[in-house]
């Protein structure tokens, strides 16, 4: 009892703390902070689309609002804008998250609370990578709780609940759509942990149809509404399409928005095509590899979305980092946990440093940012392989003295 | 006898027909010259044809064929771009320089935005502007889809509409494009004497380049039931107290132009030379004016004694006063930029009337510069009101094509300072996109002022500086990005598709 208290204490004095420190005025400062929110995820950006959205003007008539047109009758309608509200929502909506990886991760222990709760909690809570981008209002952390509910409904064994907020999840930003494959297996299974006995799944694959067909519902309607809000068909190429053609080049922590500055323009939509492509590729090895665990599948392909996704800020790579705390039977067969750990240390000094140098101080150039990017994508793609190759590594056991792992 | 009778018929048939082509166009020529309060000299050269009962080309019988252009005076090389696009309405100016509203009161010619203007009611825009640039020597070439606008409400057509709807106005700016002789020799092609006799042989481009502000204007407009007119026109502001030890404001047309009007041009049907007479202050001029009344001396360059030099002394060296500005507002316009993607836009407008004021204020922003509008905020003498501003029209930018066009209206309250200010983005580009000295910056045209009832009023133009990507670097760039995918991508695939084997690493030892 005393443990889930633990958890219980410790999601709202961080959520109280947060607003505090929202409060603090340090949010104006995040805000337009480029690491922190992209175009597509901008608070400002909301809040001029508000703007016109209510004196009468098409905001997807053109310009550089990308939200959509459902958080648009959401902030218009039901919730106000002011800047109090706004820090107190967002921080209920990290709470929410926390308490969904609590959640997830009593799931896969099959406990109704463990003394580790707290810990997990503060996994989320206590990660600057989502902390700032919450901080900085930006609306990647109301897609981080999004992407937490619909797993943590999955592993639940919820499925409406589950698919509704992954439909909603990919209808604000829809590479989340590729987490579909491994969150419907999850239904169909379990959450539990079968990485130390890797069998192959037996499953009627006909019951994944209900599941399909019941997402398309959800997202058809939601593209429905979302229709009615905007008055017209509009929305969807200032939104989704802005995923496909990068019309934005603003900087992010990706690997895109250098990359299509600097291309040539009679490459550039085969390159949109390979990037946009690249990401789809994953998805089926990864649930074929971790059939007999959907969980951990869709927990890399979380990783694998944070590092080449197209507009990403940190709170998408901070999401995988945070739920690797939900994953601990991996922490002891980590490949080279120091690495990540220096890697990332050093991308996270370099990021903001070097994003300073360049756009404010006007002493450094792009590639000073770029180079830290690369250096963060590294980072990112050495955590990921850890978890891959701790995922895989746990079935044969513990090492012995004589004996050494290798890949044939 | 009967054979004399039939060539005094002829001869007299003959001149009839000439007399009704006279008739049919006509050229007037005039030069004003005004002193300013803050001792500059203001000049205009105005050159006016006008093709009477003439009528443009509807924009929607381009396919047909068109009827034979036929000229005495009226530019045909201008003729022929006007007929072939339908054009109706066209001005087209070129300057440099900042017009400084508050010591030179309204330019004799609104269109003084620094840099290129061009706006056009119009059936199709596109290729007139090409054809035009070809004309002129000029960029205009540049003032595409990125820069043009359609901003109606204060660009109304200064002449007649015909009542086909097909007319669109097109409107676009280019501050970065400057005026020089390559320009002016086309120019001085347009008129029927060229440069060799009347007030044309004042257009002496040593002289025009040399002054403080210069600026040239093309304008056709349709007058219905009068006809076709083009008007040519260039404006300077000179300084004479630069080049003066004695602080005096003397003037002559040597001084100015550096050459004297020689003899009239023929063709002009009037050339007059009109002077503005200084108050409160002693002068001499000379020669005597053809007319001398209500502060304003008249040179009919047709009567008097030629070659002519009118001159302008004064008796005593020129005063600066602080005197109050002589537009009806001040403008001032800022762009404060935090970082290379942030930045302020602020209009300060000083009301020095003592009655309210109402004014459009247009922005024409090109997309690289994206408006916050929920940051626009109105203060008047420093005290928040945002009541001052209604009517807002917004039309968003379109990244990599459409500017945004932005035009609210403002009332002014009487002897008051309005501030406006809104935060701005500033986008980032493809490399393809930055001009050759991409760390310049890029220059924003100017906003627009318009106080109803009369002429516009342009702000200065401002300089913004985008972050730049290396330019050097493209295949590096496309390079290090694709090692790095296919890094990690080689790295997940090598693990997740190679078997585990466990080796016996004693053994190993051993060998």
């Amino acid at each position: 009892m005393t443990s889930s208290l633990r958890a219980g204490v410790v999601i709202p004095t961080v959520a109280a703390l947060k607003v505090a420190i929202s409060l603090s005025g340090l949010p104006d400062l995040l805000r337009n902070d480029h690491q922190l929110s992209s175009p597509l995820t901008s608070f400002s950006q909301l809040q001029e689309g508000l703007y016109l959205f209510k004196h009468g003007i098409d905001p997807y008539s053109g310009g550089t609002f990308r939200h959509s047109p459902l958080l648009l009758a959401l902030f218009s309608s039901v919730l106000p804008t002011s800047t109090l509200f706004a820090a107190v929502f967002w921080a209920l909506s990290d709470a929410v998250a926390a308490w969904a990886l609590v959640e997830i991760w009593r799931a896969r222990q099959n406990v109704s609370s463990s003394t580790r709760d707290g810990l997990v909690a503060l996994g989320y809570l206590a990660n600057p990578y989502t902390i700032l981008p919450s901080l900085a209002l930006s609306t990647s952390t109301l897609e981080n709780t999004l992407l937490l509910l619909a797993v943590m409904f999955a592993a639940q064994k919820k499925a409406a609940p589950s698919l509704l907020s992954l439909a909603f999840l990919s209808h604000l930003a829809p590479p989340a759509i590729l987490i579909f494959p491994p969150l419907a297996l999850l239904l169909l299974t379990d959450p539990h942990s079968h990485l130390a006995s890797p069998q192959k799944l037996s499953l009627n694959k006909r019951r994944i149809f209900p599941l399909v067909l019941e997402f398309l519902i959800y997202a058809g309607a939601l593209t429905f509404a979302s229709t009615l809000v905007a008055g017209s068909w509009n929305w969807i190429p200032q939104t989704w399409g802005t995923w496909l053609t990068l019309p934005d080049l603003t900087p992010n922590p990706g690997l895109w928005w250098y990359f299509f500055t600097e291309m040539f323009d009679h490459f550039r939509p085969f390159f949109l095509m390979v990037f946009s492509m690249h990401l789809v590729i994953y998805v089926a090895p990864l649930c074929i590899k971790f059939q007999h665990d959907p969980l951990f599948a869709l927990f890399i392909l979380t990783g694998v979305l944070g590092i080449f996704k197209a507009y990403p800020t940190l709170s998408d790579p901070g999401l995988f980092l945070s739920m690797t705390a939900a994953f601990p039977e991996i922490f002891p067969y980590l490949r080279h946990p120091i690495v990540t750990s220096l890697l990332h240390l050093h991308a996270a000094l370099l990021l903001p440093l070097f994003h300073h140098l360049w756009l404010t101080q006007g002493t450094g150039n792009a590639n000073f940012f770029y180079a830290s990017t690369l250096v963060f994508a590294c980072a990112n793609g050495a955590a990921v392989m850890d978890s891959l190759w701790a995922g895989m590594r746990i079935a044969i056991g513990k090492n012995t003295e004589d004996y050494g792992i290798v890949q044939e | 006898m009967k054979l004399a009778h039939l060539w005094g018929f002829i001869v007299l048939f003959n001149t009839s027909c000439l007399c009704r082509a006279q008739l049919s166009e006509y050229f007037n020529e005039r030069l004003s010259i005004k002193p300013l309060k803050d001792g500059k000299i203001a000049s205009t050269l105005t050159f006016t044809t006008v093709l009477k009962n003439g009528t443009p080309r509807d924009p929607g019988l381009l396919h047909t064929e068109d009827e034979s252009q036929h000229y005495r005076l009226f530019p045909l090389a201008l003729g022929q771009i006007l007929r072939e696009y339908g054009v109706t309405e066209m001005h087209l100016t070129l300057n440099a320089g900042k017009w400084n509203y508050d010591s030179w009161g309204q330019p004799a010619e609104a269109g003084v935005g620094n840099g290129a203007e061009l706006w056009a009611w119009i059936g199709d825009g596109a290729l007139a502007r090409n054809a035009l640039a070809g004309l002129f020597c000029s960029s205009l070439g540049s003032l595409d889809e990125l820069r043009t606008t359609s901003p109606v409400e204060v660009f109304r057509p200064e002449g007649s509409l015909p009542s086909s709807s097909l007319h669109q106005l097109r409107h676009a700016s280019h501050p970065s494009e400057s005026v020089c002789t390559e320009n002016l020799t086309p120019f001085i092609k347009l008129l029927p004497c060229k440069s060799s006799a009347g007030l044309a042989s004042l257009l002496n481009p040593h002289k025009l380049f040399d002054a403080n502000w210069h600026g040239m204007g093309v304008h056709v407009l349709w007058h219905e039931g009068e006809g076709v007119e083009v008007r040519l026109t260039f404006q300077t502001v000179s300084d004479p107290l630069r080049s003066s030890f004695i602080r005096k404001q003397d003037w002559s047309l040597e001084s100015l132009f550096g050459r004297k009007v020689e003899k009239a041009c023929r063709a002009a049907g009037s050339s007059h030379i009109q002077v503005a007479l200084p108050r409160n202050t002693p002068y001499n001029i000379s020669p005597q004016p053809t007319v001398a009344e209500n502060d304003e001396a008249l040179y009919d360059i047709q009567a008097v004694n030629k070659p002519i030099n009118v001159a302008m002394q004064y008796m005593q060296e020129f005063q600066r006063q602080d005197l109050p500005s002589s537009a009806t507002l001040s403008i001032q316009r800022t762009l404060k930029e935090s970082s290379q993607s942030h930045g302020q836009l602020s209009v300060i407008l000083r009301n020095h009337q003592p009655n309210p004021v109402q004014a459009i204020y247009l922005e024409t922003m090109p997309w690289i510069v994206q408006f916050y509008l929920h940051t626009l905020t109105a203060t008047v003498n420093d005290i928040p009101q945002p009541s001052v501003f209604s009517n807002l029209s917004y039309i968003p930018a379109i990244p990599h094509s459409r500017p945004t066009t932005f035009h609210v209206l403002l009332s002014i309250p009487a002897n008051s300072t309005l501030r406006l200010t809104m935060d701005v983005t500033k986008a980032f580009l493809r490399y393809t996109e930055h001009p050759p000295d991409a760390q310049r910056g890029w220059d924003l045209p100017p906003a627009i002022i318009y106080p109803l009832d009369q002429p516009r009023m342009y702000t200065p133009t401002l300089l913004v500086d985008l972050a730049t990507p290396d330019f050097s670097m493209p295949y590096n760039v496309i390079i290090f990005t694709c090692t790095l995918v296919a890094f990690i991508f080689g790295s997940i695939f090598n693990l997740l598709t190679r078997k585990f084997v466990v080796v016996s690493v004693a053994l190993k030892g051993r060998d």
